[in-house]
């Protein structure tokens, strides 16, 4: 049996396949550790499934059949997590114990980083923390020049004396960059072995990231060395909980086989034991579950160009896809950069929880201060600052009672009182609930430019996949403010990302700074072939661990390209004429290119792709397009400062085929979605809604 | 006045996002380390009437001054629809010579006058003049460089083939100049293009009243900064170590007066103007008080021409603060800057002295590097970087350590982007410990590098700190002086703060940066460490 989860801050959804039909599962999340609430739904899984599902009213655990499937113990348990873990330890700096070798006379490029301030008109602004101290760093005696020459090899005695000091220090993981170790990795290996030898856990940086820039790649191979006690243990925990809930569900026939994997940064799969080895290629874990998702649901009903807007509670994510997701390696988590390839995900400081407020000169604010689980909303019953959630509640865009099924009713009244106190200078109650979503739309909008207009790419070519708790809230008018033809609201918003980590492919990235002047086409090649076999050798070895023959694997070649002289490189295929390509790109994205002048490989990129089995949604014929079987009722809802008497439909009684115009509120058990006065909806063969503007 | 709030931050979101396109669009594109690896840049969004609309965040020095040059463009050129302005004059609209400004006109069709100005500020590695990296020692600003008055680079969309040829006549790098001014363009063109598609989803007039609107709200905000400083007139003073020429300190004297909600700072009894480099004008100035005045706005503020509406500069002419022509100014918008801030900190400090942080290293460590590069058969080289140092101790907190303050934010160059770009390798990069100065909270340390050349290099340095250390506030200790040193044969010897000169192959150059002043007595801390080891 195949099993995806994605752990969440409130909820840790499962989805898997048992006997060739799609279940989701939805379990409260354990924040204090995780793989409780994984343990918790492996049980409901493989042990309790007998038991009827309970309702969500009576029982926080939902459990939703897409088709009935009979029960049946299998002989294989996959399964595959998205993570946390990572982030947060990073966030809240609970990691390992670290000691951290370098080139001696830079023992400090780690804390000097970029020797700039995050804020520039701040008296008080700090520096993030490194994560390993002054005292826990070692300079090696020993050189490497530009061109990958050894200038000053490190002796037996000083590599030694260096092993000494990091055994005295007591770390839990140890991590080693040295300068140009991507030209010439010998003194990193060296130091590494000796360090081995001695049992440590080592991260060594040529091994991570073999790429220039020696703070960011310093600062990624700390942040893995960092992880590495952590992940390594809190996958070890899961790998227990699985192969446990295989035995038992087995009923304690012939032993089963359980693996398990992790869901990466980059949108690919790889072995738990990897991801322990190396937990900064996870750190994006959840947010790439909920990339992957969309882009699957969206290229079923029919769009390629996609943004994907997952709006939760304290934050959202968007991120652009064009056919291919799009990694980056420019990444910055908890203010420290990581250079390993992410999908190039963004991330701001805006969600349902969202605090809003006025400033000293009267302008309306909404985050990045978030009301969090504690207090919440003034709508939960205990906060008195009002949140997003809570101007969607004025504006009757959600309703009091339907909130996760009944479970929780929201207080409008007490809404209505604090908000009423903290309006200021607004007109009235309304006004300023339409204030709160017109500023938490407008900071949405911003970080949709970003990823968008910033990088080249006009948001009136994509359609708008929202999802998360409060995506479909506010998807038709932050499409509207960019003019996005399209919005698409996946069947279960909630399931999303854990239906993605199901997808995923094994994926592996390598890479290597060659620095090579573009030349004789023929020289070029041999050099770039010469560079490819290297990494394609190391990347067949890895994936065969993963269980891939060399036929099973489909590899990308790619080059880091710029003119001679840039520092920053565009990512173009390796194929054809990538010179070409590379003019183009750069014409695309900074509006001129040079023919004239050369150009460089900076650095070569191979992906290989083991593809894992994939589970289909079920496609159903569309029906009729009335769709008042769902109607649940009509409710006066605030668009535009106008009051409009709204239809509420009940979105499980939707039927393929369904259609229906705005404004209209559709509700779920975890979602709820707003149909806008002059946009349209339509439910696809896939139960997803796809709304449009009418006079689009 | 009556604006809606919603549209006031979005239109606020809007423009900085504007500038902030502009920048990431001249770094990537970009040729020169300094540009694209350091970020010596800066772009900002004007209104029709050059009132600044939105910077991004980028370098205080470039942005308070910014506005000049988009006056000076004005005044000197008309330009029209698809005219690009370049200037570098700091007697008209500039700073010093490297920092090359553009200036656009935003025109909309049937529109007489343009609706907005763009801009945007590029420190060149070089610009010709006496010294490789043209911020070596000079006695005028002719020998600093190539002066550039307000000029049209680009004429009704066409490039200016006949300037650009002059221009990298007169410049060491000319290849890596061409790519850098090709970068600056387009960013300018990304600014337009931004710029036109707000104006086309909100219409011309709504756009120009959001413009107004966000002026008076940024006046309004510092008006309640102003409001929350006790009236009265508060004196600092600070000095530079020297001109680099004589031994003479100059002094940076400044008086800050507070009438409710409105401010005069005036620079007075300042020393006058210098033979050596360090000399100011008037931008640097204006640009020095904007920074100190924005910072004390704790709130998320955009940082436009309104924040200066109730503050009054006087800046003398023929001072350091304000010199006439001709004086050589190269060190003026690094240095003095830097010691006007902290002469401002230090009035500022009897008025508001929670809030105010004591001296941070108040240099920028100026050093060019310039030769021939013998791996390139011997194609001409010339780099310029500043090195970082420690900041003052803030009450209630210590200092950062390794790190540009107020009117810098540039970045380091890697050293494997460094070496790999020049014939140069680092011997070391680390923080300088003790440096930062004792108290109650300590000020940051400062930073050692050590750059070995592998060639014989023509080698600029422009220090200050060297003699007078940062100051030490509410009885905390001053941070350490900087030192500069070369070692030849392994034998060091120290050099003067300012200093130009050739070095042989395998010399090594070994700067110290300044730490930061204490803050608060050192009594407390050791007090404070006790506490909290008896509360473990």
């Amino acid at each position: 049996m195949r099993i995806a989860i994605d752990t969440g801050g409130t909820f840790t959804d499962c989805v898997f396949v048992r006997d060739g039909a799609l279940e989701v599962l939805k379990v409260p999340s354990t924040p204090h550790n995780p793989a409780e609430a994984i343990r918790h739904a492996l049980e409901k899984i493989l042990l309790g499934a007998q038991r009827p599902a309970t309702s969500p009213g009576s029982n926080p655990v939902f459990l939703q059949r897409r088709q009935s499937g009979r029960q049946r113990g299998e002989a294989f348990l996959d399964l595959t997590c998205g993570t946390t873990v990572g982030t947060n330890a990073l966030l809240e700096r609970r990691g390992g114990r670290v000691a951290l070798v370098t080139t001696a006379g830079f023992e400090d490029v780690v804390e000097i980083g970029r020797q700039a301030r995050l804020r520039l008109y701040d008296f008080f602004v700090e520096k993030p923390l490194p994560l390993v101290s002054r005292e826990r760093r070692f300079g090696l005696r020993e050189r490497v020049g530009y061109d990958g020459r050894a200038l000053a090899r490190p002796t037996p005695a000083e590599l030694a004396r260096i092993v000494n000091k990091v055994v005295r220090s007591r770390v839990q993981s140890v991590a080693v960059c040295l300068l140009f170790s991507f030209a010439n990795p010998a003194h990193e290996q060296a130091a590494a072995r000796a360090l081995r030898a001695k049992g440590l856990q080592v991260s060594v940086s040529h091994e991570i990231l073999p790429e220039f820039r020696e703070y960011e790649r310093t600062s990624t191979t700390v942040v893995n060395a960092y992880l590495v006690p952590v992940l390594s243990s809190y996958l070890a925990e899961i790998e227990h909980h699985a192969a446990y809930a295989a035995r038992e569900g087995r009923a304690g026939s012939h032993p089963a086989r359980t693996q398990v994997r992790v869901m990466q940064s980059s949108g690919g799969i790889v072995r738990a034991s990897i991801a322990a080895r190396e937990p900064v290629r996870t750190i994006l874990s959840g947010p790439a579950g909920g990339v992957l998702g969309a882009q699957y649901v969206a290229s079923r009903a029919g769009f390629d160009r996609i943004i994907t807007f997952d709006m939760g509670g304290t934050s959202t994510d968007v991120a652009l896809i064009e056919g291919s997701l799009r990694t980056t390696n420019e990444s910055q988590v908890a203010e420290l950069p990581v250079a390993v390839p992410m999908l190039d995900i963004h991330t701001v400081g805006a969600g349902g929880g969202s605090l809003a407020r006025f400033d000293r000169a009267g302008a309306l604010r909404v985050g990045p201060e978030s009301a969090g689980a504690d207090p919440g909303p003034i709508c939960y019953g205990r906060g008195e600052q009002p949140t997003v959630t809570d101007a969607h509640l004025v504006l009757g865009r959600i309703a009091a009672e339907g909130f996760l099924g009944g479970e929780f009713r929201l207080d409008e009244r007490r809404t209505r009182m604090w908000m009423e106190r903290t309006r200021g200078s607004m007109r009235s109650l309304e006004a300023f609930a339409q204030g709160i979503l017109d500023v938490a739309n407008a900071v949405m909008e911003k970080a949709i430019r970003v990823i968008s207009v910033e990088r080249g790419h006009d948001p009136r070519d994509y359609a708008l996949v929202a999802f998360g708790g409060a995506g479909g809230l506010h998807a038709c008018e932050l499409a509207s403010a960019l003019r996005m033809p399209r919005v698409l609201v996946p069947k279960f918003p909630g399931g999303l990302s854990a239906l993605g980590i199901l997808r995923a492919d094994v994926v592996k990235d390598f890479s290597q700074t060659v620095r090579l002047t573009v030349g004789a086409r023929q020289e070029t090649r041999a050099a770039l072939d010469h560079a490819f076999r290297r990494l394609k050798r190391r990347g067949l070895r890895e994936m065969r661990a993963e269980g891939f023959s060399p036929g099973q694997i489909c590899t990308d070649c790619l080059l880091d390209m710029r003119y001679v002289g840039q520092a920053y490189e565009l990512t173009v295929p390796a194929v054809g004429d990538f010179v070409e390509s590379f003019h183009r790109a750069h014409e695309r994205r900074y509006g001129y290119a040079d023919p004239a002048r050369s150009t460089e490989i900076v650095n070569v990129r191979a992906r290989l792709i083991g593809a894992t089995p994939k589970p289909e949604l079920p496609r159903r014929r569309e029906g009729g397009a009335d769709a008042s079987a769902a109607v649940l009722g009509t409710r006066r809802t605030v668009f535009a400062r106008h009051a409009w008497a709204t239809l509420v439909y009940d979105r499980a009684k939707l039927r393929a085929g369904n259609r229906f115009a705005g404004p209209a509120i559709l509700t779920e058990y975890s979602a709820t979605t707003v149909l806008s006065p002059g946009w349209r909806a339509r439910v696809d063969a896939y139960g997803n809604l796809s709304l449009t503007p009418s006079l689009a | 006045m009556t604006f809606d709030p919603t549209r006031l931050e979005i239109f606020k979101n809007l423009f900085h996002s504007v500038a902030e396109e502009m920048g990431a669009a001249l770094r990537r594109a970009a040729f020169s380390p300094n540009i694209k690896e350091r970020r010596d840049y800066s772009c900002a969004v004007f209104d029709g009437a050059g009132r600044v609309l939105a910077m991004g965040d980028h370098m205080p020095v470039h942005l308070g001054s910014m506005p000049m040059s988009v006056a000076a463009a004005i005044a000197a050129l008309k330009l029209a629809p698809g005219d690009v302005a370049l200037l570098n004059d700091p007697y008209a609209g500039g700073t010093h010579l490297p920092d090359l400004t553009m200036v656009m006109p935003v025109y909309f069709p049937g529109s007489p006058a343009p609706m907005f100005y763009i801009a945007n500020r590029a420190h060149h590695a070089d610009i010709g003049g006496a010294q490789a990296g043209s911020m070596g020692l000079a006695r005028d600003i002719f020998q600093e460089g190539l002066r550039i008055p307000p000029v049209r680079i680009i004429e009704r969309n066409g490039l200016n083939r006949d300037l650009l040829a002059l221009i990298l006549g007169n410049v060491r790098t000319a290849r890596e100049r061409e790519g850098d001014l090709t970068a600056q363009i387009a960013a300018c063109r990304i600014g337009e293009r931004r710029l036109g598609e707000i104006v086309a989803k909100y219409g011309r007039r709504e756009v120009a009243a959001y413009g107004n609107h966000l002026l008076a709200y940024s006046a309004s905000m510092m008006r309640t900064v102003l409001r929350s400083i006790p009236n009265g007139s508060y004196r600092g003073k600070d000095f530079l170590d020297d001109d680099g020429i004589s031994n003479v300190p100059l002094r940076i004297a400044s008086t800050i007066r507070i009438r409710g909600e409105r401010a005069e700072v005036d620079f007075s009894g300042s020393a006058p103007q210098c033979a050596g480099n360090v000399n100011a004008v008037a931008a640097i100035a204006y640009s020095a008080v904007f920074y100190v005045f924005r910072c004390l706005l704790d709130e998320q503020v955009p940082a436009t021409s309104g924040l200066m509406q109730p503050i009054r500069v006087f800046a003398p002419e023929g001072t350091i603060i304000n010199a006439r022509p001709p004086a050589a100014v190269a060190g003026g918008n690094v240095e003095t800057s830097q010691r006007m801030v902290d002469s401002l900190l230090r009035a500022l400090a009897h008025a508001i002295p929670k809030r105010i942080p004591a001296a941070s290293q108040g240099t920028m460590n100026n050093l060019t590097l310039g030769g021939a590069d013998p791996r390139r058969g011997g194609a001409p080289f010339a780099y310029y970087e500043t090195i970082a140092g420690g900041m003052g101790a803030r009450p209630g907190k210590d200092g950062v350590s390794g790190i540009h303050t107020h009117m810098t934010n540039s970045l380091n160059t890697p050293v494997e982007a460094l070496e790999e770009a020049y014939p140069v390798r680092v011997r070391c990069y680390a923080l300088r410990s003790g440096s930062g100065g004792p108290g109650l909270y300590r000020g940051g340390d400062g930073i050692v590098r050590e750059i070995e050349l592998l060639t014989e290099t023509q080698v600029g340095l422009l220090c200050d700190r060297r003699r007078f250390s940062p100051y030490g506030l509410a009885g905390g200790k001053p941070g350490a002086t900087g030192r500069n040193a070369l070692i030849v044969d392994g034998r060091p010897r120290l050099l003067a703060g300012k200093c130009g000169f050739y070095a042989p192959a395998g010399a090594i150059v070994r700067i110290e940066t300044p730490g930061g002043g204490g803050w608060g007595k050192q009594k407390g801390r050791t007090q404070r460490k006790k506490e909290r080891v008896k509360r473990k």
